[in-house]
């Protein structure tokens, strides 16, 4: 008899698993991207990109007025502050819709909490999203928090706006920096197309 | 206002003008307006009499929070919206009201 009910309750214990399995199913959240078979993502029917290997995490952030901002973050071996994180940024800093008066603009306030002075390494001309871009490298140094940080940022346009991408790698200050991360930003930016127009072109 | 300042050529298509309503002073304003290259006007409204006087005053408060409130051509408040300004909202009310001929300075305000 009690070999029996032991037997009933294993059973039911294993249904009730099975069960939770069959819930935590259902109740899946949709998630606002989708995979293609050309291994490309289209986010929210609005873009298509190249997502960077699956080391990378998915980040969300929401902008201002609803605007979209997603990007991946990696962490990276080393010590302290060892990450890379790159992002699209429907609305970067600054108002200007040209790319000199953006870039002065944004690097006014971009990293700003971390009180960091800039020092250009490379600025060029690009081709982003199917037109005229500007690619800025830049570096940062915080000697007193021991801390650098590379940063690339790519300033294409979207109708009559300035949109943006973003990597920055930190690292501690006698850390050395792993470029390769820079190559898959530049395949998530070089293949980044939008599908759709933007709000503000629909007006 | 960063926001604002990016908006500013649909305001115009729009016909409407932008102005910023703080209770800072002549000189932060000016600093404020400089560090993120503000070309509207802002007004310095220490003592809050503007939002009395356009009657956007919130009820029971002594100033004049934030508030994103559109006056149309004769004068009349359209819309008021509290907290940080919802850009998309505010262009679609514009829009609107643009098509509609309230904003439209040839018409006096008249639809």
């Amino acid at each position: 008899m009690k070999r029996i009910s032991l037997l009933f309750l294993c059973l039911f214990l294993m249904m009730a698993w099975l069960s939770g399995c069959a819930t935590f199913e259902t109740e899946k959240k949709a998630v606002p991207y989708r995979l293609t078979a050309q291994g490309t993502v289209i986010w929210e029917d609005e873009f298509e990109f190249l997502p960077p290997p699956p080391d990378w995490k998915l980040l969300r952030v929401e902008g201002e007025g609803g605007d979209i901002d997603f990007g991946f973050t990696r962490s990276d071996p080393g010590t302290f502050p060892s990450m890379t994180t790159f992002a699209y940024d429907e609305e970067p800093f600054g108002c200007s819709t040209k790319f000199e008066d953006r870039e002065r603009e944004f690097f006014k306030r971009f990293l700003f909490n971390a009180i960091l002075q800039f020092r250009v390494l490379e600025k060029k001309k690009a081709q982003v999203l199917g037109g005229e871009g500007l690619e800025v490298v830049v570096e940062g140094k915080d000697p007193v928090k021991k801390e650098k940080v590379r940063a690339k940022v790519v300033f294409g346009k979207r109708g009559e706006r300035i949109v943006g991408f973003y990597i920055t790698q930190w690292r501690h200050l006698d850390g050395t920096y792993d470029l390769s991360a820079f190559e898959v930003f530049d395949k998530f930016v070089k293949s980044f197309k939008l599908l759709k127009k933007s709000f503000y072109e629909t007006l | 206002m960063e926001g604002h300042q990016r908006n500013l050529y649909l305001y115009e298509r729009f016909n409407a003008r932008v102005l910023g309503v703080s209770r800072d002073d002549v000189i932060t304003l000016k600093y404020f307006a400089n560090s993120l290259d503000l070309t509207f006007p802002l007004l310095s409204n220490v003592t809050s009499f503007l939002g009395v006087s356009v009657d956007a005053q919130l009820d029971g408060r002594p100033i004049f929070s934030r508030r994103t409130v559109i006056i149309d051509k004769a004068g009349i408040i359209r819309y008021v919206r509290n907290g940080s300004p919802d850009f998309k909202d505010i262009l679609l009310f514009l829009k609107k009201l643009n098509q509609k001929g309230r904003l439209d300075p040839t018409t006096g305000g008249k639809p």
